[in-house]
C-alpha cells in the first residue's frame, strides 16, 4: 500500500547573498521582513515568507508547517500562485529537500519528473541519449533494452535515432525525451507542470501514452496552473499559499477556493 | 563545535553505502564525461595520453638539466610522480566543483550525494589509466624492472585513492557553501606542487629537506611512486598515509553527516 504522509513540514532556504546580509547588518532585516510580511498578508499573493531563521540568518520560509496524508490511488492536483511553495513541496516529496523540521514518511519509490531532458546530451545520438536518460531515471540495462523498441516506435524517429540529437528539431527532441521518461512505471509520480508542446498529431498520440503512463502509477502529484489539465488527471486538490497548506480535499472544492482567492 | 545526531550519522552511512553500491551508475557517468569531452575529436581520449607524455618529457629533461641528475633517472621519476600528482590534484579540484557542476541533477533527482564523488573518482581513474601507458613506455625505454616491492603497489594505490577521496569530499561540501573555496584550493595545490618532490629528489633539498618530510603529499606520492621505480616506500610513508586516511575519513564522515542534508539548500 503506497502512501505519503507529511507532518508539520518546514522547509527554509537560507539566503547567503551578500547584499541581503549587509542589508541585515546595516538596516536590521527583521524590520524589513516584518514589513514585507505585513504587505504580503494584506494583498500580495506571491512568494514565500521572508524571515529570520533560528541562527539569525535571513531565510525564506518556503514551506511552513505543512501536514497531509496521501494514499494509493490518490491523484493530487497542487494549486497555488507563483512562489507559493508548489515546487518546493514536490521536491520535498521526492526526498530532494530534507525538511528543516517535521517529518515525511514515504511508502513506495518516488519518481520525480521535473525536467524531461535532464541528463541528455546534444552531441550524443538518440540511442545514446536513451541510455543516458534511462540510467539517470534509475532504469536497469534490461529495462532499457526492453523499452528501446517501444520508444523507437512511439517517436517515429527511425534512422534519426542514430544521429546526434543536435540535428533534431525541438519537437523531435521533446518527443524523444517524453518517450523515454514515460517508459517507466512509477509507484509515486511527482510532476511539475505538464508536458505541452509539439504539433497536434504528436499531442494526440502523446495523450494516449500519457493516459497509459499516469494510470499505471500508484500515486500522482501534479502541480499546474491549468484547470483543464488538473480536471482531466486529478481527483483531489491541494492549495498552497505562502508555504502553508490552506485547503486539501476533493478537487472541485479546492479549485473553487483557489478561484475565490484570485477574485478577492 | 559541530554537533551531530545518530540519525544524521545513520543517513550519512546509508548515503555512502548507496553511493558505493550504485557504482555502475557512477562509472557510466564518468565514461560519459570523458566521451563528451572528446566527442568529434579524432584522437579522443588519446589526447590525454599525448599531452601527458609531452608534459612529462619536458619536465623530465628540465629536471635533469636543473638539478643535475641523469636523464635515465629523472625522466621515469618525474613520470611516475606526475602520474599520481595529476591524479590526486585533479580529484581534489574536481571535488571542489563537484556539487556545483552537478547541481541540476541534485536538485531534480533524489540520489545519494556520494554517487557524484564516485563519479569523480572513476573519471580520474580512467584518465590515470590512459596516462599510465606513458609510464609503461618510459619504463621499457629505460629498462626499469620493478622489484618484489611491486606487490605492495596495488594496496598502496588503493590506500591513496581512499585517502584522496575524503579530501575531495570535504572540498566538495565546503565549496558548495563557500564559492571562493575552489579557487583557494587550486592555489594551495599549485604551491604544494613546488613543495612536493616531483621535479627534484628530496635529497636535493639538502638542509631544507624537512620541507618535503613534513609535507603529507610527499608520502602519498612516494607510496605509489617508489614501487614503480624498483624501490620500496618507507615505513614512514605507509604510516603517514594510513594515519591521514583513517583520521581524515573519521572527521570527514562526521562532517558529511552533519551537512549532507543541507548541501542541496546551498546549490
Amino acid at each position: 500500500m503506497l502512501s505519503l504522509v507529511g507532518k508539520d513540514i518546514h522547509v527554509e532556504f537560507p539566503i547567503y547573498d551578500t547584499r541581503a546580509r549587509s542589508l541585515k547588518y546595516s538596516l536590521g532585516l527583521g524590520q524589513i521582513a516584518k514589513g514585507i510580511n505585513r504587505l504580503a498578508n494584506r494583498k500580495i499573493n506571491v512568494g514565500g515568507q521572508i524571515g529570520m531563521g533560528e541562527t539569525g540568518r535571513v531565510v525564506i520560509k518556503a514551506l511552513d508547517g505543512v501536514s497531509f496524508e496521501i494514499n494509493e490511488g490518490d491523484r493530487i492536483g497542487l494549486l497555488g500562485h507563483n512562489g507559493s511553495g508548489k515546487t518546493t513541496l514536490l521536491r520535498t516529496l521526492a526526498g530532494i529537500y530534507e525538511p528543516v523540521s517535521g517529518e515525511i514518511r514515504t511508502v513506495g519509490r518516488v519518481f520525480p519528473l521535473f525536467d524531461l531532458q535532464l541528463g541528455m546530451d546534444q552531441d550524443a545520438t538518440g540511442i545514446e541519449n536513451i541510455w543516458m536518460r534511462g540510467k539517470m531515471l534509475g532504469l536497469t540495462e534490461r529495462d532499457i533494452v526492453d523499452a528501446l523498441d517501444d520508444i523507437a516506435q512511439f517517436t517515429e524517429l527511425g534512422d534519426f535515432l542514430e544521429m546526434p540529437t543536435r540535428t533534431y528539431s525541438m519537437g523531435m527532441m521533446l518527443r524523444l525525451a517524453f518517450a523515454i521518461s514515460t517508459a517507466v512505471t512509477p509507484e509515486i509520480l511527482v510532476l511539475d507542470e505538464m508536458i505541452g508542446a509539439g504539433d497536434a498529431a504528436f499531442l494526440a498520440r502523446a495523450d494516449a501514452r500519457l493516459k497509459n503512463f499516469l494510470s499505471r502509477t500508484g500515486i500522482l502529484v501534479l502541480a499546474s496552473h491549468s484547470m483543464p489539465m488538473l480536471r482531466q488527471w486529478c481527483n483531489k486538490g491541494m492549495l498552497l499559499e505562502h508555504g502553508k497548506l490552506i485547503a486539501y480535499g476533493p478537487l472541485e472544492e479546492v479549485v473553487a477556493r483557489y478561484d475565490g482567492m484570485a477574485a478577492s | 563545535m559541530v554537533s551531530v545526531t545518530w540519525r544524521q550519522l545513520d543517513s550519512a552511512a546509508g548515503d555512502l553505502r548507496d553511493g558505493i553500491l550504485s557504482w555502475r551508475l557512477s562509472q557510466f557517468l564518468a565514461w560519459q564525461d570523458i566521451k563528451q569531452r572528446y566527442r568529434r575529436s579524432t584522437l579522443g581520449p588519446i589526447w590525454l595520453t599525448l599531452s601527458f607524455g609531452i608534459q612529462i618529457l619536458t619536465m623530465g629533461f628540465l629536471s635533469a638539466a636543473l638539478f643535475g641528475s641523469t636523464i635515465s633517472k629523472s625522466v621515469p621519476y618525474v613520470c611516475a610522480g606526475m602520474l599520481f600528482w595529476s591524479l590526486i590534484t585533479q580529484m581534489i579540484n574536481d571535488g571542489a566543483t563537484l556539487y556545483v557542476v552537478s547541481s541540476r541533477y541534485i536538485t531534480q533527482i533524489k540520489s545519494p550525494l556520494t554517487v557524484f564523488l564516485m563519479q569523480v573518482i572513476w573519471r580520474n581513474a580512467i584518465v590515470a589509466a590512459h596516462n599510465a601507458t606513458i609510464y609503461v613506455l618510459i619504463a621499457m625505454a629505460f629498462f626499469i624492472v620493478p622489484g618484489p616491492s611491486f606487490l605492495l603497489w596495488l594496496p598502496g594505490l588503493a590506500l591513496v585513492f581512499l585517502c584522496v577521496s575524503w579530501m575531495a569530499l570535504v572540498a566538495a561540501i565546503v565549496s558548495a557553501r563557500y564559492r571562493d573555496i575552489p579557487v583557494m584550493i587550486q592555489n594551495i595545490l599549485m604551491i604544494l606542487f613546488w613543495l612536493t618532490p616531483l621535479m627534484y629528489f628530496p635529497e636535493q633539498l639538502h638542509q631544507h629537506r624537512f620541507i618535503a618530510d613534513y609535507n603529507p603529499f610527499t608520502h602519498i606520492i612516494a607510496l605509489v611512486r617508489e614501487p614503480l621505480l624498483g624501490g620500496t616506500p618507507s615505513l614512514t610513508d605507509w604510516l603517514v598515509v594510513l594515519g591521514i586516511t583513517v583520521f581524515g575519513w573519521a572527521g570527514t564522515f562526521v562532517f558529511f553527516a552533519r551537512f549532507r542534508a543541507r548541501i542541496v539548500y546551498w546549490l
